[in-house]
């Protein structure tokens, strides 16, 4: 398991995951094909685990070897994302068999149910880290260009970030050739396409 | 009454539907005994042991119908390690030498072998009904044998059980001649079968009024099987993946449209959000929808299926609805009697996807909401006491907050206040499921006001062995207890002893019980069965007799009249 530091700040949670999963940093939340390592609050084994839990623990008070927390919560008051943020990955740090409580069943389909989703990678020029979009969540090119920019914001040299409708997409698609993003319809795109690169 | 002719008192019996009320007659007098006996057809057991098989048999020779429960509900979470038991075979055997007349069959939780399945399907000629739900150890190929050998088969019915593909012929083995069936439900198969055979079976029997079909089929077979079925009120549909430009999705909607009778839909694997455009129709009769196996469908889209659905009674969905999509359904679905939301995001952190807000929304437009399962990241106490005030009928009320003893994010408080009001408001309420911070005051609670409870599951909650005892000496209709990863150890184990023998059984894993306990329970209670159950590798620490102030890490407690079980597996001491 690796540290993380709180100076990192995500867009959104979900896409700091992400990242973190790419680059094979982060804490390891279980995926699919990972069995569960039994952890408890402490990170120690889970053979030693059966003890009353103090109230204050239960709060996130204590603090965790995984992380370093930049401010103090005393009272316990929520501070906004940061702390947020924590509490969500303090959750995802402990993996614990059969929680939450849904169905094997039920995971398994859902896994499946993941595979099938249509994602491809998109890269774009001269950014060392790739990303993975699932195009069955977006039903047209504006959504795609809107998750574009969100993964890989723009710089201008004066610091602001550029409009979209500058980037200039391609894809690779079935046969292996190159093209153009936007020019055949959305439907027939998203049949052919197997991955995305922007260029700069 | 003892004075009324046998036949008479069997005639008066028959008016008694509920086992609850047959297993009570029954102890009356001897004479009752008999005649209950011997004319009872339905017959529940709902611990596959506490009871031998051919004792059931024999008591009940007339059995038409019969219902198994093997292993423990948090099996379900993988927290029962895979060969424990819960074996088909005894039953089937047992009912092939007593009860030959046996019509139909139901298993809940059990292994259930090939061999079993083929000698269900040659051992009883009026078999009709086989419904299996989070069974497992069968293939396609006892599905065959099923298929070959049931004459007049009217329900098969296999609900997410676990089943290998071993070829996509079963479904061909029904012959020509059948023509009986009423239910065929195989969404959790996971291969293929043969399209055309599907199509001719279903085109044939006329009778089919429930159809669930799985993963592998195809919208275009979807459009050919509903063009023969224009009766159908259940519906699963297949993977639902079309391009909706396809003349298939087309003839899809046409199909659609003339099936009038339609209540009730499930399945949508792998649907994209504009191809439920398709469904419109159906939706204002639609009393039953699932979408919980569609992650592809975000909130937005569910809203506009959803504003069609102003009949629904039950709705399952995943938790990408939203508290605004949760606060549309409430505004449509008057009727709504049953919700739940599932979490699409186990692992993931993603944004919190449904709060406190949805279910209080739901709470205050839908007044008949009487089962709820609900994921979410969070809760608050003013929210919970808002839902009980609005709605008082709960029967079934199952809150999992995906964060393990998480506090109320307002008030950083424990949710005691809010089951509490939970418990208090909802008289009628059977089953519970607690999550959250927790102290011991939320079981003082139960045990006060939770007068009608029967089944009872707790998580990452109390402080205390008086939380567990609070439950056990108030809750004087409780059936089940499963507990994990709570506080409660030996003292609490022991305070009320003679209760677990009300009780179908005691589920405690991760919990501060001792193996000094669990023997002791076992010496006072001779009609318990007091399983320990260990399921990992032994470290070096641990002697081969570990000591009893060794912790347990699982402990099942059920009470039987069979004694200990002859299939244990080696990594379960029955004590």
């Amino acid at each position: 398991m690796h540290s993380i530091s709180p100076s990192v700040k995500p867009q959104q949670i979900g896409d700091r995951v992400q990242l973190e999963m790419e680059l094979e940093l982060g804490l390891a939340l279980p995926g699919s094909d990972r069995t569960p390592e039994l952890v408890g609050v402490h990170g120690e084994k889970r053979a030693s685990l059966c003890r009353k839990r103090g109230v204050d623990e239960m709060l996130g008070k204590a603090t965790l070897p995984l992380f370093i927390r930049k401010d103090n919560d005393e009272d316990g008051d929520d501070d906004g994302r940061q702390s947020k943020h924590l509490q969500e990955l303090n959750f995802g740090s402990r993996v614990l068999v059969g929680w939450p409580p849904v169905k094997m069943w039920r995971r398994k389909s859902d896994d499946c149910g993941r595979r099938r989703a249509n994602c491809v990678k998109v890269n774009m020029e001269g950014v060392a880290i790739g990303r993975k979009v699932d195009l069955c969540l977006h039903d047209s090119y504006q959504a795609l260009f809107l998750t574009l920019t969100q993964m890989f914001p723009k710089k201008q040299h004066d610091g602001e970030e550029s409009d979209a409708a500058y980037y200039k997409v391609t894809y690779e698609d079935e046969d292996g050739d190159w093209m153009l993003v936007g020019d055949v319809p959305w439907e027939a795109f998203i049949q052919s396409v197997r991955r995305l690169k922007i260029l700069d | 009454m003892t004075y009324f002719p046998e036949e008479v008192v069997e005639h008066i019996f028959d008016f008694l539907s509920s086992h609850r009320d047959r297993n009570i007659v029954s102890t009356v007098c001897k004479a009752w005994y008999r005649v209950e006996r011997l004319s009872r057809r339905s017959v529940f057991v709902g611990n596959c042991y506490a009871v031998r098989p051919g004792r059931v048999m024999a008591r009940f020779p007339g059995t038409k119908c019969l219902s198994v429960k093997g292993k423990p509900h948090f099996a379900d979470f993988n927290l029962v390690p895979h060969d424990w038991g819960g074996f088909a075979l005894p039953w089937i055997e047992a009912a092939a030498r007593g009860c030959p007349g046996l019509e139909e069959l139901r298993l809940k939780r059990m292994v259930v072998s090939d061999e079993s399945l083929e000698l269900l399907a040659r051992s009883f000629p009026n078999f009709k009904a086989l419904v299996l739900v989070s069974c497992e150890g069968f293939s396609t190929d006892g599905l065959a044998a099923i298929a070959t050998h049931c004459r007049g088969l009217r329900e098969l019915d296999l609900q997410e059980n676990e089943v290998e593909d071993h070829g996509r012929q079963w479904l061909s083995c029904f012959p020509d001649s059948c023509t009986s069936l009423e239910s065929l439900n195989f969404a959790c198969l996971k291969g293929e079968v043969n399209a055309g055979a599907l199509e001719r079976l279903v085109a044939r029997c006329v009778n089919l009024r429930s159809l669930k079909l799985n993963r592998a089929i195809s919208v275009e077979s979807l459009a050919r099987i509903l063009v023969r079925t224009p009766h159908l009120v259940e519906l699963g549909t297949g993977s639902f993946t079309v391009e909706h430009r396809a003349e298939a999705y087309q003839r899809l909607i046409h199909a659609f449209r003339k099936c009038k009778s339609l209540k009730s839909l499930s399945g949508f694997w792998d649907v994209a959000p504009r191809c439920l455009q398709s469904i419109y129709s159906i939706c204002p009769n639609l009393t039953v929808l699932n979408l919980s196996y569609a992650p592809a469908i975000q909130g937005a889209d569910l809203v506009k299926l959803i504003r069609h659905c102003f009949k629904l009674q039950k709705l399952w969905v995943l938790d990408c609805i939203g508290d605004k999509g949760l606060a549309v359904v409430a505004s449509t679905c008057k009727e709504l009697q049953e919700l739940r939301v599932f979490p699409s995001d186990i692992y993931g952190t993603g944004t919190a996807a449904v709060t406190e807000e949805g279910l209080v929304a739901i709470s205050s437009g839908c007044s008949k909401l009487n089962s709820l399962l609900y994921f979410c990241h969070q809760m608050t106490n003013a929210a919970l006491i808002t839902v009980a005030k609005n709605c008082p009928h709960f029967t079934r009320f199952r809150l999992c907050i995906l964060d393990p003893g998480k506090p109320d994010p307002d008030t950083n408080q424990p949710l005691d206040e809010g089951f509490g009001a939970i418990v208090r408001s909802c008289n009628d309420l059977r089953r519970l499921s607690l999550s959250g911070l927790l102290t011991d005051t939320v079981f003082l609670y139960i045990g006060e006001y939770a007068a009608r409870l029967e089944m009872l599951s707790i998580a990452f909650a109390g402080d205390s062995d008086k939380g567990m005892v609070y439950v056990l000496n108030g809750c004087k209709n409780l059936r089940k207890l499963e507990i994990r990863d709570s506080p409660f150890g030996d003292a609490a184990l022991l305070e009320n002893v003679g209760k677990y023998e009300t009780m179908r059984s005691l589920w405690m894993s991760s919990c501060d019980v001792t193996l000094g306990g669990c023997k002791a329970l076992a010496a006072k209670m001779p009609r318990l069965n007091v399983e320990v159950i260990n399921d990992r590798v032994e470290s070096d620490e641990m002697e081969e007799n570990p000591s009893d102030m060794h912790k347990v890490e699982k402990m099942y407690v059920y009470r039987t009249l069979a004694g200990a079980r002859n299939d244990a597996p080696e990594f379960v001491d029955i004590l």
